[in-house]
């Protein structure tokens, strides 16, 4: 009873925060709602027993993308603020109108799904043993589907290339508070602690490199804004190197199997639990890397 | 499978280097681009009479894990990518106001990668992470182009991260309903009810939005146009075809019989509406770019009217005409889009209008956009006719499938208009251009050669055609 109550609480609130950030009365408002919302979606799915997503959730859901969005709210102008509001409520209209009758074509067809079983846990967890690691969703990652994870690796990477060509908007980041850089002396070394932690225990628990790789990310950020650290200029060949590094070894690997072993990504025997923690620790300093760029990186470069 | 795997291992290694290392960039991209042009011939080479290889990731059986297969046409689409990019690169490699900026040969490389990655996957989820990369390299390279791209590129993100959810959905319902996500035990499995018409349903409005087919291609005109001119081409002849080949998988492969005949006439109908949409639009644009992006438009009409007859009547002749259109016309694109970004740049206007007397000041240009133009309308012996030809043959068989002849003669008369726009402007010489303009010869008689290719493909018709009818069952 006290259990599906605080389900409830949880369902409503996510909507309020939802609609909050979306009808927001200033951007900076609608972003803090949707910081707090990533949270509440981070419990939720903590409720529905995916700690993994719970855990990517927070971290890049609320903290990386709220980031992001602040980071964006800085590099942007004044936006003209009435004008917003009108386009904002008929969007909003015309959204509810095509999206409801949407919502009740899917939910009237798709509730039969629920009661379906998969066969694929079953034979993830049967696999398990031969995967290298212990945790299955470390091995669909890594080992059963480690195809798609390599070619997202690749989207952040064209993600900030992306990024990269829009060019001019200067971040100025304001005198740093001393509290601020007094805390970020204790503050850097837990982060990266924590990452390390659930990096590690990927293998065998909830974590992975995208989750640490977030954190660490924040590390950095913060780090940045405080100037503890210098600017982060793309013209600084090692800082590509590090971005490139999750990717170029999983391509590595992948086409080491194939040349030399038995297939593209097919890990040999006993080799499976290095290589892929091999593969998470680049691709959680990889990740790092490619955010803290996309939050603070310096986008104009000095001329040549 | 090896050839092919290195076919697109080399774009996506040689993008990361190219990330990596800024000096000599662009010998490098044609280096990458030449090896995957003769990995992807050696894979041809492998299937051509038919076989199909499949690769099995990780080692792991197919419910499990992902399948690649390689198949004669997607060994056919990895030459064709392979190939078009050597020219682009070439191009580009010589006329660097074509590509925007330095980024160009990195993005161009991955973009490469993302098409070669889709060509060969065979698993619904896999494809999408191909759609999310093909979309991603796609908007950066419209970005390119600088702030006035800026716009376009933002809603050309916008619009396909809205088509990929969509398709992400369908998939999500896909795998609710059935447990697996390999494309073919999908097949097996998939019966007509209610949660697999669903998905069926946004999985094909997603992949028409990223497709730009008509009545989703709003976003297409301005994003290509405002591209770099190396950029277009790539899009224009490329980056399109992606969503169209996944929709082709899905409703010949995946989808129950009863459904593709029912859903057949409404995709036909959208292509043969595409087709007048199009080159309407393209006969009313006052700049240069946007009539041959509108034209794309409506030339993707011809391949959506293909595939939905196909579907329709459960003909093997009709698919085989919708890859021969897409092989005509992305050839025909490249060469149509090179020659008007080196018009533009050479006699310095956007519009059409100051295209007057470019015959006279830059022959080999004009004489490259008429004969690109004259395979887009389809007139023999090009590759664009033998396409028309294949398509039209079913349909004149039978006197109560003329409605669709006349949509397409129509089509063709509307693209004879759009294109003889151009030539009529570019052979009136009352007010000729100052003389003084130096065209770059070698830039020149290169955008003519897909031109000239797409004529070869007359050429070896007779043998290509049993062939493609073959290869696509």
């Amino acid at each position: 009873m006290a259990e599906g109550l605080f389900d409830l609480v949880l369902a409503g609130l996510l909507l309020m925060l939802a609609g909050g950030a979306l009808y927001g009365r200033s951007l900076y408002t609608s972003i803090l709602l949707f910081v707090t919302f990533g949270l509440v979606l981070a419990l939720v799915w903590a409720r529905l027993g995916a700690v993994d997503l719970a855990l990517a959730e927070a971290a890049i859901g609320a903290g990386l993308t709220g980031a992001l969005l602040f980071a964006a709210l800085a590099r942007q102008g004044r936006a003209p603020e009435g004008e917003f509001d009108l386009a904002c409520r008929r969007r909003g209209l015309a959204a509810a109108a095509v999206l409801l009758p949407v919502l009740w074509l899917m939910l009237s067809s798709l509730a039969p799904l629920a009661e379906r079983d998969s066969p694929l846990p079953e034979l993830a967890l049967a696999a398990l043993p031969h995967s290298g690691v212990e945790h299955p969703v470390t091995a669909v990652l890594l080992n059963y589907r480690a195809w798609d994870t390599l070619l997202e690796l690749a989207v952040l990477l064209l993600a900030l290339l992306g990024a990269r060509q829009l060019g001019s908007g200067r971040l100025d980041t304001a005198r740093p508070w001393p509290q601020l850089r007094a805390w970020n002396a204790h503050l850097a070394p837990l982060l990266v602690l924590v990452g390390g932690f659930l990096l590690w225990r990927g293998s065998s628990a909830p974590g992975g490199a995208f989750q640490a790789g977030a954190l660490l990310a924040a590390g950095v950020v913060s780090l940045r804004l405080a100037h503890l650290l210098p600017p982060l200029r793309w013209s600084f060949w090692p800082l590509r190197l590090l971005v490139l590094l999750g990717l170029a070894l999983f391509l590595a690997v992948a086409a080491a199997g194939a040349w030399l072993g038995q297939g593209w990504l097919s890990y040999p025997a006993g080799w499976a639990k290095p290589l892929i923690l091999a593969i998470e620790v680049a691709a959680t300093l990889s990740i790092a890397a490619s955010l803290s760029l996309l939050v603070v990186g310096e986008r104009r470069e000095p001329a040549p | 499978m090896n050839a092919a795997l290195l076919s697109l291992f080399a774009p996506l290694a040689g993008g990361l280097l190219l990330v990596l290392w800024r000096p000599a960039r662009a010998g490098l991209a044609l280096g990458v681009a030449l090896v995957s042009l003769l990995a992807a011939a050696a894979a041809l080479h492998q299937v051509a009479d038919g076989t199909r290889q499949w690769l099995e990731v990780g080692g792991w059986a197919p419910p499990l894990a992902i399948r690649l297969q390689l198949t004669p046409l997607s060994a056919l689409l990895l030459l064709f990518t392979a190939g078009l990019h050597l020219l682009v690169a070439v191009y580009a490699a010589r006329r660097p106001h074509a590509i925007g900026g330095a980024d160009f040969w990195p993005l161009a490389c991955l973009l490469h990668a993302a098409l070669a990655a889709l060509w060969l996957s065979a698993d619904l989820f896999n494809l999408y992470v191909t759609l999310e990369l093909l979309g991603l390299a796609a908007v950066a390279l419209v970005a390119l182009a600088g702030e006035k791209a800026q716009r376009p590129a933002l809603d050309y993100l916008l619009l396909s991260l809205a088509g990929s959810l969509a398709y992400l959905l369908g998939v999500a319902i896909l795998y609710g309903r059935y447990g697996v996500l390999d494309l073919f035990l999908l097949g097996e499995q998939a019966t007509a009810d209610a949660p697999t018409r669903l998905a069926l349903l946004l999985m094909t409005l997603g992949l028409m939005l990223k497709g730009a087919l008509w009545p989703l291609h709003l976003w297409l005109p301005a994003a290509h146009s405002s591209a770099p001119a190396a950029v277009s081409a790539l899009l224009s002849a490329l980056v399109v075809k992606g969503p169209l080949y996944i929709l082709w998988l899905l409703w010949t492969r995946l989808a129950p019989t009863e459904l593709a005949v029912q859903a057949g006439p409404l995709l036909a109908g959208a292509g043969a509406l595409a087709l007048l949409a199009g080159g309407w639009a393209a006969l009313r644009t006052p700049l240069l770019k946007s009539l041959v992006a509108y034209s794309t438009v409506a030339q993707l009409g011809y391949a959506l009217l293909a595939l939905g007859l196909a579907m329709h009547w459960q003909e093997p002749r009709l698919e085989a005409a919708l890859w021969l259109f897409v092989v005509a016309h992305g050839l025909a694109k490249v060469s149509m889009f090179l020659a008007a970004g080196e018009l533009q740049h050479t006699l310095g206007g956007k519009r059409v209008v100051t295209l007057k007397g470019a015959s006279q000041t830059l022959p080999v240009t004009m004489f490259t956009f008429v004969t690109a133009g004259v395979s887009l309308i389809g007139l023999p012996p090009s590759g664009g006719f033998l396409a028309k030809w294949l398509l039209l043959q079913p349909l004149l068989e039978r006197p109560q499938h003329w409605g669709w002849a006349l949509a397409v003669v129509l089509g063709t008369l509307m693209s004879a208009a759009y294109v003889f726009r151009v030539v009529a402007h570019g052979f009136d010489r009352a007010r000729p251009q100052p003389p003084q303009v130096r065209p770059d010869r070698f830039g020149q008689w290169l955008t003519l050669l897909p031109a000239l290719l797409v004529f070869g493909l007359a050429l070896i018709g007779e043998r290509m055609l049993p062939w493609l009818e073959g290869v696509s069952r």
